[in-house]
């Protein structure tokens, strides 16, 4: 029972956050593009899904919401960068670091209407009353059958479900000509100009891409936190390059497995990691520390100390 | 069709390192002539076309392109009707997707790049078809990373791929340069069929003085940032490598097979 709930433990985080792995799949794997701004859209998706269901909404329009949120601010990373030639590491503190304040209010103003902000800092979440599942769109299933097992388990079916969807959606995008051009993009710049394309263009698209997923990322995981506070976003760098780096390093000679399953499956790795050494009694204040011990053994192993997408080198 | 008037360029401004390379430069292309530009390395034959595919900006003068100031249109949107090899065979290429998306990706250029299936499969007999005119057999390899063909390999599907839509302008650099005697044989004979089929103007840059002498209708040679030989149509024909070699005697250049 215990090993159980641990396994419930960490499959709905390692769904959760391989969304995050898979935002960065697109920024950091495929246009080599650093993005420190996750910090900060994580949040974003977290406290604009929050402020959604605490009103009554339909989550999944929070979810959208999110991803639209993630995504605008993952644009202006890209265009700070493109437009104003800021050094990407740069651009993705400048936004994230804007996004600190812009997240404050919005919580403070979505749940007491005070832009001076002595209102609320944390949208507390009601469970019971806001998970996805319960919402109309399932509501065909009749109830016998909806409510299954625990919330936790209720739950950990959902976040599979967005983590399998959004894979498949990546894969389909990937093989359109906008996907494409993505790839060239990330490795051949020159290439992409004389298709007569901006390769600025593509590039702020990814980015849009990876925050929007983070965005998600981070609204799924009120679900598991039970609020929104304005420090959950710190460490999702960590989370999501050493899950992507995990995924893509530990399965690369398997062939028939695609990019995007290996990412998956990296995050969810990374996250038994932590559960591991969690059961192993290391207190939970060590947790970020591990996280980036664990970080740094992934790149270790994949010989990818340089801050390099390494699809650069044919 | 091309015209470069008065430009002037510079590297490293305002530091040691100063150099301006073009002074005062003018050169005038007219529709369909196929240019070969020979000259010792460092004479500013790539930069010449760096400037008129819009890589490097001018420090003065203008560009015109049908007529049209194209002084300050971005590079990616001159490439529209401009085709191009680069000296360097990982330029031309993506090498991390295969041949085949390199295929679909360069058959869509000039159109939008939207949300629908990349690959048509109606459209791999036909570049199967343009590939296997080099020789290579790269027809049978259309699923291989890019990356995994050799430098001479890349830059023949370079070429292809430049040359497959609708462009007016194809500028080549050195572009068999990295290829064995034989291939780049094959690759210059289909250089010269792409240009006459399509009616292409074309400005190339070739060490090859054999090459500059057999194809194109114009010859010029560069030194120093300046024009120093200008022979057209009859003119060229009567110039032989020994002709350009007493003009170039003091400069080593690597001779054609
Ligand atoms: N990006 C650059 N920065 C500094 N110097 C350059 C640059 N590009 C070209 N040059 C200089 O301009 C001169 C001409 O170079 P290039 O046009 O490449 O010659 P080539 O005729 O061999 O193609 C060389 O002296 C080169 O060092
Ligand atoms: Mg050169």
């Amino acid at each position: 029972m215990n090993f159980l709930s641990a396994c419930d433990v960490f499959l709905s985080q390692g769904f959760v956050y391989s969304l995050i792995a898979l935002g960065y799949y697109i920024s950091f794997h495929i246009l080599d593009f650093p993005d420190l701004t996750v910090e900060g859209t994580f949040l974003s998706g977290a406290v604009a899904y929050g402020l959604i269901c605490s009103n009554g909404i339909n989550p999944f329009l929070g979810i959208i919401l999110a991803f639209i949120v993630g995504a605008l601010f993952g644009a202006l990373t890209g265009v700070l960068n493109v437009k104003l030639k800021i050094r990407p590491l740069l651009c993705g503190i400048l936004v994230s670091t804007m996004l600190i304040s812009i997240n404050l209010v919005s919580t403070s103003v979505g749940l007491v209407g005070d832009f001076t902000v002595s209102g609320e800092t944390s949208i507390p979440y009601g469970r019971d009353v806001v998970t996805l599942h319960s919402t109309k769109l399932f509501s065909f299933i009749p109830a016998r059958l909806r409510d299954f097992g625990n919330i936790g388990l209720r739950d950990l079916v959902i976040f599979f479900a967005f983590a399998v969807i959004c894979k498949i959606l990546l894969d389909f995008y990937l093989k359109t000509k906008n996907g494409l051009l993505l790839r060239a993009t990330g490795n051949n710049t020159q290439f992409v100009k004389m298709l007569s394309c901006d390769p600025g263009k593509s590039k702020i698209v990814g980015l849009a891409i990876g925050n929007g997923l983070a965005a998600i990322s981070g609204a799924l995981y009120t679900e598991i936190n039970g609020n929104v506070n304005q420090s959950m976003g710190i460490g999702m760098i960590v989370i999501g390059l050493a899950s992507l780096i995990i995924g893509i390093s530990l399965f690369k000679k398997v062939k028939f497995m695609k990019d995007t399953t290996k990412v998956i499956l990296g995050a969810i790795i990374y996250q038994a990691c932590l559960t591991l050494a969690q059961k192993l009694g290391v207190p939970s204040a060590y947790n970020k520390f591990i996280m980036a011990v664990l970080f740094t053994v992934a790149l270790l192993l994949s010989g990818k100390l340089k801050f390099k997408g390494g699809s650069k080198n044919a | 069709m091309l015209e470069l008037k008065n430009v002037y360029t510079s590297f490293n401004k305002g530091t040691v390192d100063e150099m301006n390379l073009f002074k005062d430069f003018n050169l005038k292309i007219n529709k369909g002539e196929f240019v070969s530009v020979i000259g010792s390395n460092g004479s500013g034959k790539t930069t010449l076309l760096n400037l008129i595919c819009g890589t490097y900006d001018l420090d003065d003068g203008k560009i015109l392109f049908e007529g049209k100031d194209i002084t300050k249109v971005k590079e990616y949107k001159r490439a529209k009707h401009i085709g191009r090899v680069f000296q360097d065979p990982k330029k031309g290429t993506c090498s991390n997707l295969t041949i085949l998306e390199n295929f679909a990706l360069a058959d869509n250029k000039q159109k939008r790049y939207s949300l629908t299936k990349a690959i048509s499969k109606k459209r791999i007999d036909y570049y199967k078809q343009i590939i296997s005119q080099c020789n290579m057999g790269l027809e049978d390899r259309m699923n291989v990373k890019v990356g995994a063909l050799s430098g001479g390999q890349r830059q023949a599907l370079a070429l292809v791929i430049a040359g497959m839509t609708d462009i007016d302008l194809l500028i080549l650099d050195e572009h068999t340069a990295a290829l064995d005697p034989n291939s780049s044989e094959t690759i210059m004979l289909l250089t010269d069929k792409v240009v006459k089929e399509k009616n292409l103007t074309a400005l190339m840059v070739t060490h090859n003085l054999r090459h500059a002498c057999a194809y194109g209708n114009r010859l010029l040679m560069m030194s120093g940032g300046e024009i120093i030989m200008d022979k057209k149509e009859d003119e060229k024909k009567n110039t032989s490598i020994n002709d350009i070699l007493t003009v170039f005697n003091e400069i080593s250049i690597e001779v054609g097979n």
